[in-house]
């Protein structure tokens, strides 16, 4: 009788597995992930070895191909960056595609429209303060109803991008536009962009800078200390006398203050112009960077790193052996899956009903 | 242990069961599949000692699906190919689509130029601030922006601009639409006053007002009485809003629609209204036989085959390039003779044949005012980049010339007759 009732499998929580295990739970998934990739290019026609290695080669093959693979990965590391301190506390924050776009904003309209009235390094500042600034502001006005009503912050910073990309589009369409009718606004006085360090603007600096900035933060200081005792548990933080709500407003500015510099970075080095899709989905993907590297500042690198090279690799993939460009999307799924699915092996084991006997005797 | 070393063999095997089939074929199916074969180079290499190849980068904001813009420039680089096989000169293609108009575009620029295209053509308006950052880096290889105007001005040598006069198809066009309200009015099927068209825009940009203005003298050269209205769909593709809008004009009176807009919803959405249509980009009688007359599209395989064989006999060729009916760079598509006026045939050679002897002007200033004024002074280039044309008289010769001082249109003036219903775009 009891037998029937169980179902064919269960999951339970795991004991905290030894570290050599883990690294090999999460090379076999890699390997899995390569093969899984290795059976796409299959069925389009294509020799996966030489499909990998055009890749790597695409991606870092070349200087001027290293300067464009470190480019897409300067904003999804800053990024995971800005979201990591969110998610510490529990804080669903899904909002850094408009927080992106806000800093992007703010950092536009200095560039579009103070360049003459500052000199070259000072404009480049303001840019960045107004970047923050406004990229603060966006995502303080989620944290503020949630610490003061407690709305929920995940409907609440997703509906947050929306309103901001309606807010470019209309920008570019109207008193921002260039020339009549075609819903681009200028590119930007050279004076107002990022000056380029060994090729690529230099907001790669920044983020580096950022990281170890954030790791200090998270580990070493009392804030970082709130932050996780909010994330283990609300209660406990206000037993022991915290603000919450406080500490709720001030993580998410400061969240959204480093998004917004990344919105400066694109707009200012990257695109040299404002556009509706600046974030282009980074503010998403980094979520994934983040969650990868288990919150780890210095992980992110590594992470984004990688994600960098399956990007631009897959670009000159398209081109090379001219697969559809959605290759490009589904390799990434693939990996980013398998990557993400192995925690859940790592966290969880199966236990099938055959099993059962077994299992109660442990 | 054991338990452990079960589970650490079953997050494996999740993940390995979808890959089994593929990684016990991977060794074997990489071998015998002959799948290097499909990189271009080695199979072009035979006639290389005969043939010139080009290597020809193209960048495209959409695909062939779009059925329209894209799938148009797609016809021009097949089209082109053959005709240069012909003359001897084998085109390497390597084709990217769905590029956004972003550093995305620059990064697609540098990708082709890394992988060693002689000529780099882009094909969306959008793109060219974004190959401008890249064509400075490269000196031998020549890039072309399509339908864009930086190239008189940008100082660098390997930039090209390219367009066609297409407001002497939308010319023609009109003049089939116009028969067709005329020969209405005849029969007694609506009143002159009834005879109004219906407009399908996608911004209030130079190009579509040009475009839809010529539409109009052509229609009204041959059916005095007709009006038009214009909507604005705030999209260069949105098959949903331009039927929306084609539908809403249907509805205000309109019963004749065409468009400057990417999709067929137009032509789909008079068809069921009742009205007829006249297209862009491609033949929508398909789609529409019973509403679409006729159509007119830009064939840039003309231009393609000039600049890549220019290129392949290490030639030079024209910065602003820009051509019509003279050389086939712009067509009509097929007329529709079900439901067309009788004679439009006979009337669209002669115009044709007018347009090209130079006997008429499109936008000749007698046959239209602006506020009840004829128009005597119209600048066409912009040189301080504030976006209002500061220079060079367009207006001479009792007519605006459109096209002449830079390929890319510069006709954005509102003429009595045709009433926007909304500008916002």
């Amino acid at each position: 009788m009891h037998e029937q009732k169980t179902p064919f499998i269960r999951l339970a929580k795991r004991d905290a597995m030894p570290g050599g295990q883990v690294w090999c739970i999460r090379a076999l998934s890699f390997v899995a992930a390569l093969l899984l990739g290795a059976a796409i290019f299959l069925v389009l026609g294509r020799n996966p070895f030489a499909a990998y290695a055009t890749i790597v080669s695409g991606a870092l093959g070349k200087p001027t191909a290293i300067r464009q693979t470190v480019r897409v990965a300067i904003p999804l590391l800053g990024t995971a960056l800005a979201i990591a301190p969110c998610f510490k506390m529990r804080f669903w924050n899904i909002g850094a595609e408009g927080q992106i776009t806000a800093g992007a904003v703010a950092a536009s309209y200095f560039a579009l429209f103070w360049c003459d009235a500052l000199p070259g390094p000072l404009l480049i500042l303001v840019m960045a303060a107004a970047g923050a600034a406004a990229g603060g502001l966006w995502a303080l006005i989620p944290a503020f109803f949630k610490a003061r009503w407690g709305t929920n912050e995940t409907l609440f910073t997703l509906m947050m991008n929306y309103i901001i990309i309606g807010v470019v589009k209309w920008l570019q369409g109207g008193p921002w536009e260039g020339r009549p009718g075609s819903q681009i606004i200028p590119q930007f006085d050279q004076k107002a962009v990022l000056p380029k360090v060994l090729g690529v603007h230099c907001g790669w600096i920044i983020v580096l800078a950022l990281t170890v900035f954030m790791f200090v933060y998270m580990r070493y200081t009392k804030h970082g200390y709130e932050i996780s005792v909010i994330g283990e548990s609300e209660n406990t933080a206000r037993y022991a006398g915290m603000n919450v709500g406080r500490v709720i407003m001030r993580t998410m500015f400061l969240s959204g203050a480093i998004s917004g510099i990344v919105g400066f970075m694109v707009a200012s080095g990257a695109n040299n112009t404002l556009y509706d899709g600046v974030a282009a989905g980074v503010g998403f993907t980094a979520i994934t960077v983040a969650w990868l590297a288990q919150l780890n500042p210095f992980a992110m690198v590594g992470i984004s790193g990688l994600l960098a090279v399956l990007e631009k690799g897959a670009d000159t993939l398209h081109t090379r052996m001219s697969v559809p460009a959605s290759i490009s999307d589904i390799i990434t799924g693939i990996f980013l899956f398998c990557m993400l699915g192995c925690e859940f092996f790592i966290n969880y084991k199966l236990i099938f009903r055959g099993r059962h006997e077994e299992v109660s005797k442990a | 242990m054991k338990k452990r070393l079960l589970a650490l063999f079953l997050a494996g095997a999740m993940t390995l069961a979808l890959a089994a089939c593929g990684s016990e074929t991977a060794p074997s199916g990489g071998a015998a599949t002959p799948a290097p074969q499909t990189q271009a180079p080695s199979g072009g290499g035979e006639d290389n000692s005969v043939a010139k190849t080009v290597k020809v980068g193209l960048i495209c904001i959409g695909d062939e699906n779009d059925q329209g813009y894209t799938y148009n420039f797609i016809r021009g680089k097949e089209a082109a190919t053959e005709a240069l096989a012909a003359k001897g000169i084998h085109v390497d293609w390597v084709v990217k689509y769905n590029i956004g108009e972003d550093s995305s575009c620059e990064d697609a620029n540098l990708e082709l130029a890394e992988e060693g295209c002689d000529l780099i053509i882009n094909n969306s308006f959008g793109f060219e601030e974004f190959m401008l950052k890249v064509a400075p880096e490269y000196p031998e290889i020549e890039f072309i922006s399509c339908t864009n105007q930086a190239s008189w001005g940008d100082s660098l040598e390997n930039t090209h601009n390219a367009f066609a006069n297409i407001y002497e198809g939308r010319y023609l066009a009109g003049v089939a639409a116009g028969m067709k309200l005329q020969e209405m009015i005849d029969s007694g099927e609506i009143t002159p006053e009834q005879a109004v068209i219906g407009y399908v825009g996608a911004f209030s940009f130079a190009e579509v007002i040009s475009g839809f203005t010529a539409y109009f003298l052509g229609a009204r050269s041959v059916c005095p009485s007709v009006t038009m209205k214009v909507q604005f769909v705030g999209s260069w593709s949105d098959a949903t809003e331009e039927g929306n809008a084609a539908s809403a004009l249907c509805d205000a009176g309109c019963v004749m629609i065409s468009q400057h807009s990417d999709n067929t919803s137009p032509a789909t959405t008079a068809q069921s209204k009742g009205a007829f249509h006249t297209g862009y980009n491609n033949d929508m009688t398909g789609v529409a036989p019973e509403a679409s007359i006729i159509g007119t599209r830009i064939d840039w395989s003309v231009y393609f085959e000039y600049a890549i064989e220019a290129v392949a006999n290490g030639e030079s060729f024209d910065q602003d390039w820009c051509h019509g009916m003279d050389m086939g760079a712009v067509v009509m598509t097929p007329l529709n003779e079900a439901i067309a006026a009788p004679g439009t045939a006979e009337k669209l050679a002669e115009v044709e044949g007018q347009l090209g002897s130079g006997a008429l002007e499109v936008f000749d200033t007698s046959t239209f005012t602006i506020g009840g004024a004829a128009l005597t002074q119209a600048f066409a280039l912009d040189t301080d980049g504030d976006f209002t044309p500061d220079s060079e008289e367009a207006v001479f010769d009792g007519a605006f010339h459109e096209s002449h001082f830079q390929s890319a249109p510069y006709f954005a003036l509102q003429i009595d007759g045709i009433e926007w219903l909304n500008s916002a775009f």
